[in-house]
């Protein structure tokens, strides 16, 4: 990732109309001086008005009903789907859990549950960590999320990850500080001592590459 | 170093471009890494706070130990045993990596304390309480695992659960340095 | 997002809410209508990215199933399709790092014809002479090969701003990433898009 200069920021905040009334006087008052600028500002303009002009908001989707009748065909699927998971989660249960079935034990679970839910929210509103929205690209992974209550920690456990092989040497780094440096897109990690321990960069996939 | 972009369209030939900027990279982490223990001096952008990471293995068996002579930290307190009643039945939590990074406010931030799993973060400002609103993503080497939303308060860290290795499994700690 | 269109609309917002809720409540009816609400703009999301008709065919499908099973999560603190365009672009930035194109430009020209609905931007504005309408036609040509030899980040970015006229902070939020990478990722991405159409600018067509 590369940072353009203030002066780059400015010209398509100006194109973008981002700015203030008078960072925009601010910035045309320049052209007068800087003709280079007046020129890249109009071919900038210029561009944005031929890609507004030509790019579709919207485009038909092709075989439109069947689109949608496939995705409730789909949907179908999964209710029926689900449906038999939970019926053969609840039958591997259900013999585990019978003990709960007895009336007084079933009534202490309640409070006891009602406490915890009182405990969470108190400590919720006193400032936790919260986790609002979870993705995994990889749809055989899952991502749940727990607010643990006795850990005073916000927990989100990521299901279905490969392990990692027992042979393989996982290498921790004790990074002291960190400077990143945008323009060449790589961040240098260093150790207590001033010495580097890796640098990160990114390719041009915006994928992370350990250098060293 | 200030960026000499503007107006220069011949650096825009996309073959030319890339092979520029590949070669920046290259260039500046050779030299990064020729000039250690001399940091190269790289003016910082704005900060919202810190963060302090670490990748944590968690076991059972005292013998699996890894034998890291990194030192559990006192904050978040109490780690190993609030760690114990989340990822229960492990029972020996020790630290692989760690690393103290500021959350750029502008541009991504990796927290890095192991090149097996990481985290890059974009702060997305201040939340209630002094927290942060961030934007995660948890990367195994070059794949991007999970990606989330958080706010993220001092003294209520993050535990994230990675995965397994050498019959146990490895966790992520993330918590929010107070300014 | 100020450009969604049923986020303008008090009453098509509205229409979105009620539509929302029968939807958590089960009511795939209403899920289907909000599909065809959206199926265009999705559509038209998941085709600029990945350029060719079946992938972004299935990838907006993808997107709405993944939607439908996040519903319940879905608390409306935003509008629906701000939500629903986060998820088909997760779906498709995904679908693009696991082919290993993004970034590459290698993208095949072939599958970059696709032509617009009738009655949208690109449709001219009164009547052309032949010669214009081709001219017109070259031109589109030649910003679909430029828009599909950038990277997906800095298409994304593009695509985000000009056509759906995000903010920068809704881009961010869509983005996943921060106000300075998507000023970054808009300047370089027409920066390349500038050098391409270069002669089509000082020779307009």
């Amino acid at each position: 990732m590369k940072t353009p200069s203030e002066e780059n920021h400015d010209l398509i905040r100006w194109l973008d109309d981002e700015m203030t009334v008078g960072e925009r006087r601010a910035f045309e008052a320049n052209w007068q001086s800087d003709p280079e600028l007046a020129a890249e500002a109009e071919s900038m303009r210029w561009l944005s008005e031929r890609l507004k002009a030509h790019l579709p908001a919207e485009i038909p989707v092709p075989h439109a009903d069947f689109f949608n009748s496939q995705i409730q065909a789909r949907i179908a699927q999964m209710e029926v789907d689900d449906a038999r998971e939970r019926a053969e989660t609840a039958a591997s249960t259900s013999s585990r859990f019978l003990w709960l079935r007895l009336p007084w034990l079933a009534g202490a679970a309640a409070a006891a549950l009602a406490i915890v839910g009182l405990v969470w929210t108190q400590s919720g509103s006193s400032g936790c960590s919260t986790i609002l929205s979870t993705y995994t690209p990889n749809p055989s992974m899952k991502a749940q999320v727990i607010e643990h209550v006795d850990a005073v920690a916000t927990v989100l456990l990521l299901e279905g990850l490969d392990p990692i092989p027992a042979e393989k040497k996982v290498v921790g780094f004790h990074v002291h500080h960190a400077e990143s440096d945008a323009e060449v897109a790589t961040t240098t990690l260093f150790d207590e001592n001033g010495a580097v321990l890796a640098v990160v960069a990114l390719n041009a996939q915006g994928q992370p590459q350990m250098l060293k | 170093m200030t960026t000499t972009f503007q107006r220069q369209n011949i650096f825009c030939k996309s073959g030319l471009w890339r092979r520029l900027c590949l070669s920046c990279v290259i260039w500046h982490a050779s030299f990064c890494l020729a000039q250690q223990p001399t940091p190269a001096v790289v003016r910082q952008p704005a900060t919202d706070g810190k963060v302090w990471g670490a990748l944590i293995y968690a076991t059972t068996d005292a013998d699996k130990l890894t034998g890291s002579a990194e030192q559990m930290p006192t904050t978040p307190q109490d780690l190993p045993a609030r760690l114990a009643k989340v990822f229960a039945p492990y029972t020996h939590f020790e630290i692989i990596g760690q690393h103290l990074q500021d959350v750029f406010r502008e541009y991504e931030s990796w927290v890095v304390p192991s090149r097996d799993l990481f985290l890059k973060i974009d702060s997305k400002g201040p939340a209630e309480d002094g927290g942060m609103n961030l934007h995660l993503q948890v990367w195994r080497e070059q794949q991007v695992v999970a990606k989330a939303d958080a706010i993220l308060r001092a003294g209520s860290p993050l535990f994230i659960g990675g995965p397994k290795w050498r019959g146990g499994q490895l966790l992520f700690v993330l918590e929010l340095r107070k300014k | 997002m100020s450009a969604a269109p049923a986020a303008t609309d008090p009453v098509e917002q509205q229409l979105d809410v009620d539509l929302v809720i029968r939807s958590q409540a089960g009511d795939t009816r209403a899920f289907d209508l909000l599909v065809t609400r959206y199926r265009s703009r999705i559509y038209a999301m998941t085709y600029h990215l990945v350029r060719n008709d079946t992938e972004a065919w299935d990838l907006a499908q993808e997107a709405f199933i993944k939607a439908w099973r996040a519903l319940p999560n879905f608390k409306q603190d935003a509008a629906f399709y701000t939500w629903l365009y986060r998820i088909a672009h997760n779906v498709t930035c995904d679908w693009l790092r696991k082919k290993k194109i993004q970034g590459d430009g290698e993208f095949d020209d072939e599958h970059t014809n696709h032509r617009a609905m009738p009655g949208s931007r690109t449709m001219p504005q009164g009547f052309d002479t032949p010669d214009r309408a081709i001219k017109r036609q070259e031109l589109g040509q030649r910003i679909d090969q430029a828009i599909a030899r950038l990277s997906v980040d800095h298409r994304q970015a593009v695509m985000l701003r000009e056509i759906e006229g995000l903010s920068y902070e809704e881009m961010a939020e869509v983005m996943g990433c921060s106000l300075g990478t998507v000023m970054s990722r808009l300047f370089y991405a027409r920066k390349k898009l500038q050098e391409m159409l270069k002669d089509t600018y000082e020779n307009p067509i």
